[in-house]
């Protein structure tokens, strides 16, 4: 049997670009030639007329077709604002590219023939592009009925804030900004939509995470009963978040009802980027109460989140804020956290997910935080992170946000961390380096991931497992393979439980039949993976009782392996192939004991359902499992260019019980080399009149080889008394602690300079920037 | 504009009428149906397109179909043998080299000029080798590693 | 302002491709209107799909890359001559140009990727004239002439003065580059070009510096920027600082003082004017530090 990697490595992998369907049409869309603009006139005659043109949608279509993109989450207790949101604008265009007119034609020349001859007549507005202007009262609004550009607020408080500020010995001013980034997999975002006659189904094939969700959006958007809407997951190119917004897929199933052929829509790079989702771009001020000792008190911040022309509809990313507060106390011992908190609209792209999904936002604050205190006590952030740490006999810890940490060893993590990076040497070599004037530094990210959100459709999830009549087994559990490793993952568990050949195990691709299925919140090993080990264990039982059965023998003398079940007292045993023969056809049902027939368990069939333990006893801890990580690097600047160059990388992890460690282990290599990018180059940059001018991987740099470390990781186990195999939610943890140790190192470097980092990516012109900037001072 | 071509793909010879604005990429996918040849940026940056044209590695992207008149052109396609998988891709699995797989096919390709056009190479080689190969989610290492034990294989002479 | 498009499909082309020089020469001469010369197309494709190049429907596209006659790689009297369709792995892959000229090789090295340097031309990268092409600030240190032919007619052009602004050169609509020559010189160079990231991007700054030396002083002195004007430029002031005297740490400082006050580089997404300024110093001071040994 042919595997995932091998069937795509050989070329038969079928991405949505691969799908080909008789009578197929294409679908290009033609954006806003301006950030803020209103609509005046859409002239579509000339391309029209062109040869090949089936139709053009325009916000008139869409209108009188469908209903506003649905808002997914809302909360009460937050100023929570959703806009009516449309897939094609229908009088304003809010950011530069925003959808006006959906072309459908014979084939993607002829679309983009067309696109070039539509000519829209715009009444130009002055766009907002900068966050902090876009709340001052005189600033231009996207949406006037608001009265101001706020979308999401809320003051959060956690611990007792007061009374930490109170003990502090000293209050320190921080400020740290994370400019525009996001993920954009190598495959962007496509589709292919098909209305079926015979079974009244409209069916989507896409290049999405969460099947599940795109289902409830078409249908909803179409006026459609969910049952007639099946959406089917392509091989997905990557995703990292950036494919579980769904919207622009909308047009194009409604131009495949319209016109009663399959439509075909595959975005092109540039297009992602510029109409795709964007994250970070957040804005802290804030004070921290220390203690001389290096005792972290408490932190008062306000957090400023750049969310584009909005993040509630084309995607529900303005929930991230909720998580940027919670996760800030991180790895450590809090008194108590405020957070004013603003969810700010512009001129841009929509905000959405990606890996990091805004827990990421508040620990790279923490862990800023330790940094810039360690400075201001002169101590070293090693002490003051020792300092506060959580010790391992404090869990399950109790988080001051609400969240309950399952398990760990953080000073184990850490003590590991500084033993492979070999610290004294570097330190050594720093001194050594600065004595020739050459820039070295180390810098250590603490990471402890929230994953498995049990919040909304997150917390659904539904495993089967089953035995075919040919004796193979099929196994479903709502965790599509995007490429982090599901397909295997799942096949191992079930055959470790069962005692399967991994060979005899098939994976169901997965599509909106299923309860819930997607790729988000690190959930893989919490819940999906509980389900199924859960789902895969009662099987295991039901085939034992049947093989007992058909053996007339004890259950609790059976076992299995290889496909085999067999006595651990006498020669008997009976193959899978045989045992499903005789379950399903000779005998069949009939040949079972009494109890399992009068219990109707007489099928091979099971499911289960799971939800995470720690949230249903602490709704406040809405994550399940806490996995962690310690990144630590060393890095060199160059003066005179700015320019870094990392010398040594190391990554020590705990993932709590690990499934495979190969796909684990490719996990951070990838989560690393995202947030190194992040840190020292990738940058989403609008000019002042709302373009985005990065957009191309030539303008938004990603890393090549030739910018990846080599990552010594090593892996440290306390399993999560929290989940069914002991497994915690991974894969986020490397993309935060890369970036903020880089962050950090880059800082340590310049300390000399007395440099503080208040911004990134810390581009080689920005580096150099703050060199020039400190040396005048100097002088 | 049509455009008649002679050109050799995946060892078999073909006589095309092409329309001229179509690029190779577009020809081998949409004409020939070698889906291995993905679509990536289009414009050169990352190397999803990858094919080998007389035995380097180009973008086909960035190729007019008319360009490959006279030109042999290999694809992942090409290199397998049988339906069985050359030993590099073995390697790329074995290696865990690739997850989402999109950039595989591509990096595939590379990976087999580089092998073999050097006797002996460096992490640093295959590191500039494969510069114009993105891959947003392996961070390239299990990639470097599959390459290396490629290598092994082509040297215990496995076919190639 | 134009709507935007992710990605625009190749417009409809006449396509022609001759075998010969004097085909493709009749050709230009024949129709000299909606012509575009088209090598390895590296970076005409990108500006199309992008919107930044329009090409009217039916436009001529004359392929150049089937002609055997640009394809060569020979030193002689002359110096070292490179036909326009070589491509830049042939150039770095070529044990003439290893030997005799060095400089280009390790220019050419760091343009794009492996997958572009196997089908972009030296001559297309030349005649694309952007600001930041790393052949052409080579080239420019190297002295090199460019030869220009139409039909019956051939001149020499110092590449010097070739170029005109971004995109825009001296070719006459029926011209066609069809060599470069690099006069032949014995002297010490070197090449550093300032990218974001360690591969694949372009140049935010590069430099090409070309220096002889007789009885331990400067002879001459070449000096080549890239991305820090509208043409890649020559260092004119700079060099005369330079020219007739030895490195010291005087001169060195007032060399970087006077390339950055003779550049006027632009701001763009990748850097600002400022950055470029800054780096066209501190890249030369980092060229004369490899050259010198200081």
């Amino acid at each position: 049997m042919q595997t995932r990697e091998e069937k795509i490595i050989s070329g038969k992998g079928i991405y949505v670009d691969d799908i080909v369907m008789p009578n197929m049409a294409y679908c290009l869309f033609v954006g806003s030639a301006y950030a803020h603009a209103n609509i005046k006139k859409i002239d579509l005659q000339q391309a029209l007329s062109l040869p090949g043109i089936i139709t053009i949608l325009t916000g008139k279509e869409i209108l009188e077709a469908m209903n506003p993109l649905p808002p997914t989450f809302g909360s009460s207790d937050w100023l929570w604002r959703t806009p009516i949101v449309y897939p094609l604008v229908l009088d304003k265009a809010r950011f530069y590219g925003e959808p006006i007119a959906a072309v459908i034609a014979e084939s993607p020349d002829i679309a983009s023939d067309a696109a070039n001859l539509i000519d829209i007549e715009y009444d130009p507005l002055e766009p907002v592009v900068d966050l902090t202007k876009a709340i001052e009262p005189a600033s231009p609004l996207l949406y006037e009925e608001w009265g101001d550009n706020i979308q999401i607020h809320k003051k959060v408080e956690f611990g007792d804030v007061q009374r930490s500020f109170e003990e502090a010995d000293r209050i320190l001013k921080v400020s740290w900004r994370e400019n525009r980034a996001s993920g954009f997999p190598i495959e962007a975002r496509g589709c292919v939509a098909f209305y079926d006659k015979m079974t009244e189904i409209l069916n989507v094939w896409s290049s999405t995470q969460s099947p599940s969700r795109a289902q409830y959006y078409l249908a909803q958007a179409l006026k459609l009963p969910m049952t007639r809407v099946k959406i089917t997951m392509a091989d997905v190119g990557g995703g990292f978040g950036n494919k579980l917004n769904w919207w622009k897929e909308t047009v194009v199933a409604l131009a495949a009802i319209l016109i009663g052929r399959p439509v075909k829509w595959v975005e092109s790079k540039r297009e992602f980027i510029v109409t795709g989702p964007h994250q970070r771009d957040v804005l802290w001020k804030g004070e921290v109460a220390i203690k001389n000792d290096g005792t972290i008190l408490g932190i008062r911040a306000k957090l400023l989140v750049d969310l584009g022309v909005e993040s509630t509809c084309r995607e529900g990313a303005a929930r991230t804020l909720a998580p940027a507060c919670q996760a800030i106390p991180n790895a450590y011992h809090l008194k108590g956290l405020e957070v004013d908190v603003y969810g700010v609209v512009t001129n841009k792209s929509f905000y959405g997910a990606y890996r990091g999904f805004g827990k990421d936002k508040g620990i790279k604050f923490m862990e800023r935080i330790v940094q810039m205190t360690a400075r201001e006590l002169h101590m070293d952030p090693v002490q003051i992170r020792k300092k506060n740490l959580i010790q391992k006999e404090e869990f399950p810890y109790e988080q001051i946000t609400g969240y309950v940490y399952d398990s760990g060893n953080y000073e184990a993590l850490l003590e590991k961390a500084l033993e492979l990076g070999n610290l004294p040497y570097w330190e050594k070599e720093k001194q050594k380096r600065r004595e020739q004037d050459r820039y070295l530094g180390v810098g250590i990210g603490i990471t402890v991931e929230p994953a498995g959100l049990g919040t909304s459709t997150n917390a659904l999830t539904m495993a089967r497992v089953r035995m075919t009549p040919d004796g193979l087994i099929e196994v479903e559990a709502g965790q599509p393979d995007i490429g982090q490793g599901s397909t295997i993952t799942r096949r191992k568990i079930a055959a470790d439980i069962l005692g399967v050949k991994m060979d005899h195990i098939e994976v169901k691709r997965d599509n909106s039949d299923m309860v819930f299925t997607a790729v988000f919140s690190s959930r893989g090993a919490v819940y999906p993976t509980s389900a199924l080990a859960k789902a895969a264990k009662l099987l295991r039982q039901r085939i034992i009782s049947f093989a007992a059965d058909f053996l007339n023998e004890s259950p609790s003398n059976l076992d299995i392996k290889e496909s085999v079940v067999y006595s651990k007292t006498s020669h008997k045993e009976i193959t899978f192939k045989e045992l499903a023969r005789k379950a399903y056809f000779s005998p069949g049902p009939i040949g079972l004991g009494t109890e399992k027939k009068i219990n109707h368990e007489v099928v091979l069939d099971v499911s289960a359902t799971w939800f995470s333990p720690n949230t249903a006893r602490h709704p406040k801890s809405t994550y399940t499992t806490f996995c962690a990580g310690v990144d630590l690097v060393v890095l060199e600047i160059d003066k005179h260019t700015g320019q870094v160059n990392i010398l040594k990388y190391v990554h020590v992890h705990d993932a709590g019980t690990v499934i495979d460690e190969n796909i684990v282990d490719g996990q951070i290599y990838g989560g690393i080399m995202q947030g190194i990018g992040e840190a020292l180059y990738e940058e989403l940059v609008y000019n002042q009149k709302g373009e985005l001018l990065s957009n191309s991987y030539s303008d938004y740099l990603i890393p090549t080889t030739l910018d990846s470390p080599n990552v010594i990781v090593e892996h440290l186990c306390t399993p999560s008394p929290f989940t069914e195999l002991g497994t915690k939610g991974m894969g986020e943890a490397p993309i935060i602690g890369s970036k903020v140790a880089v962050i950090n190192a880059i800082e340590d470097a310049l300390s000399p300079l007395g440099i503080v980092v208040t911004e990134s990516p810390a581009t080689p012109e920005r580096i150099r920037g703050w060199i020039l900037e400190s040396k005048e001072e100097v002088e | 504009m049509q455009v008649p071509i002679n050109t050799r793909i995946n060892q078999r010879s073909y006589e095309l009428e092409v329309d001229a604005r179509t690029t190779l990429l577009d020809l081998l996918r949409e004409k020939l149906d070698l889906k291995s040849v993905h679509r990536g940026c289009e414009e050169g940056e990352c190397g999803a397109c990858t094919v080998l044209l007389n035995g380097k590695p180009v973008c086909s992207c960035l190729v007019l179909s008319p360009q490959i008149n006279g030109a042999e052109v290999l694809t992942v396609e090409g290199l397998m043998k049988d339906g069985n998988m050359h030993p590099l891709m073995k390697a790329f699995v074995e290696n865990y080299a690739m997850q989402c797989g999109y950039c595989t096919p591509g990096m595939v390709m590379t990976s087999y000029y580089l092998i073999n056009t050097w006797d002996d190479f460096t992490e640093e080689d295959i590191r500039k080798g494969l510069e114009g190969n993105l891959c947003r989610c392996t961070g390239y290492t299990n990639i470097i590693r599959a390459i290396r034990e490629a290598k092994k294989y082509k040297d215990a002479g496995y076919w190639w | 302002m134009r709507n935007f498009i992710g990605s625009r499909s190749i417009s409809k082309i006449s396509y022609f491709c001759p075998k010969s020089l004097t085909e493709a020469l009749d050709f230009l001469d024949n129709c000299k209107e909606n012509v575009k010369i088209l090598a390895g197309g590296t970076d005409v494709i990108p500006a199309v799909r992008s919107g930044k190049l329009l090409l009217i429907d039916n436009i001529n596209i004359l392929d150049i890359k089937s002609i055997d006659e640009l394809k060569h790689i020979v030193f002689e009297e002359e110096g070292l001559r490179i036909g326009a369709t070589v491509t830049l792995s042939e150039v770095i892959e070529s044990e003439i140009v290893k030997n005799n000229c060095p400089l280009l090789k390790k220019a050419i090295d760091q343009i794009g990727s492996m997958q572009i340097r196997n089908w972009a031309t030296i001559g297309g990268n030349i005649c694309n004239a952007s600001p930041a092409a790393d052949s052409a600030v080579s080239l420019l240190a190297l002295d090199a002439s460019l030869r220009l032919q139409s039909k019956g007619k051939s001149r020499l052009v110092p590449i010097n003065e070739f170029f005109v602004g971004p995109g825009k050169t001296k070719l006459k609509s029926d011209e066609l580059l069809t060599e470069i020559i690099i006069p032949k010189r014995n002297g010490n160079s070197t090449f550093i070009k300032l990218g974001r990231r360690n591969a694949f991007t372009l140049s935010l700054i590069s430099i090409a510096v070309f220096v002889q030396m007789k009885d331990n002083v400067i002879s001459d002195i070449k000096i080549a920027l890239g991305a820090v004007a509208p043409t890649p430029i020559r260092a004119q002031n700079t060099e005369k600082i330079l020219i007739g005297g030895k490195i010291t740490e005087e001169n060195l400082k007032t060399a970087v003082q006077t390339i950055k006050e003779e550049i006027n580089p632009i701001n763009d997404v990748r850097a600002s004017s400022e950055y470029r300024r800054d780096m066209s110093g501190e890249l030369l001071r980092k060229a004369l530090i490899n050259l010198f040994g200081i």
